[in-house]
């Protein structure tokens, strides 16, 4: 079962994340609230992917990109962002990210992100 | 999707998303060029925002929305303007209280406020 890092500072969205994988056979193994969070957690629980919301507290999704590449230049991040930040979804991808899925979730585009990012990590 | 489930967390969230926004805009009240508070309203205007779009909370995505894009050239210009753009960022704070207002009381989102919509838009307040 592969490992997933849900980090977004709404528990909303991590629930809802949690809702459309989980039956899916995916193992959420840690939730993360900022940017700071969710290089910590890597570090203790190397989760197969990470999904990780662009706009984050302490340390923006971005920041936090380049410090789990720094961390484990293997690592899967997938970038979660909405409408009107494809600017920053760039800058996310130039420092690392693996792909990208929009908000709101669809959870067809959820699923088949999440299945290329982790079929590419084996 | 349990549509009651999220409604109850959004309702939850956005409420205290909202309290801290107001937190943040008296802070910007006193200090225009406060980075913190201009982020602190932009990243909670973009939290608000995801969460309505998952419910397709129309108004309530817009607002949001717009607040963001409103602080994000707030904080490219290192200051919120006075008076005008501390009384547009009051009147937007308002208008997210008053249609989750109405979302809390009804369960269903109302129509757009498109008059403050525009004047959100606009480039000057």
């Amino acid at each position: 079962m592969k490992k997933v890092l849900i980090a977004d500072d709404a528990s909303f969205m991590r629930q809802m994340i949690r809702d459309i994988i989980e039956p899916e056979g995916w193992e959420v193994v840690g939730e993360a609230s900022d940017g700071v969070d969710v290089v910590e957690k890597y570090k203790k629980l190397h989760p197969d992917v990470v999904m990780m919301d662009i706009v984050m507290p302490k340390r923006s999704g971005i920041d936090a990109v380049k410090a789990i590449k720094a961390e484990d230049p293997g690592a899967r991040v997938v970038m979660c962002s909405a409408l009107g930040q494809e600017a920053l979804v760039t800058e996310a991808i130039q420092a690392g990210a693996k792909d990208f899925i929009v908000k709101p979730f669809k959870p067809d585009a959820v699923l088949s992100t999440l299945a290329k990012v982790a079929e590419k990590a084996e | 999707m349990d549509l009651a489930k999220y409604r109850a967390l959004f309702l939850e969230e956005a409420t205290e998303h909202l309290a801290e926004m107001s937190r943040a805009c008296l802070a910007l009240e006193k200090e225009p060029a406060n980075g913190e508070a201009i982020d602190l309203v932009f990243r909670l205007a973009h939290s608000i925002k995801g969460m309505a779009a998952s419910l397709d909370y129309d108004a309530v995505t817009r607002l949001a929305h717009r607040l963001e894009d409103r602080m994000a050239e707030w904080r490219a210009q290192g200051r919120v303007d006075t008076p005008d753009g501390m009384l547009l960022l009051f009147r937007g704070l308002e208008g997210l209280e008053r249609t989750i207002g109405v979302v809390q009381a009804t369960g269903e989102c109302p129509p757009p406020d498109t008059e403050l919509l525009d004047r959100l838009a606009a480039k000057k307040a």
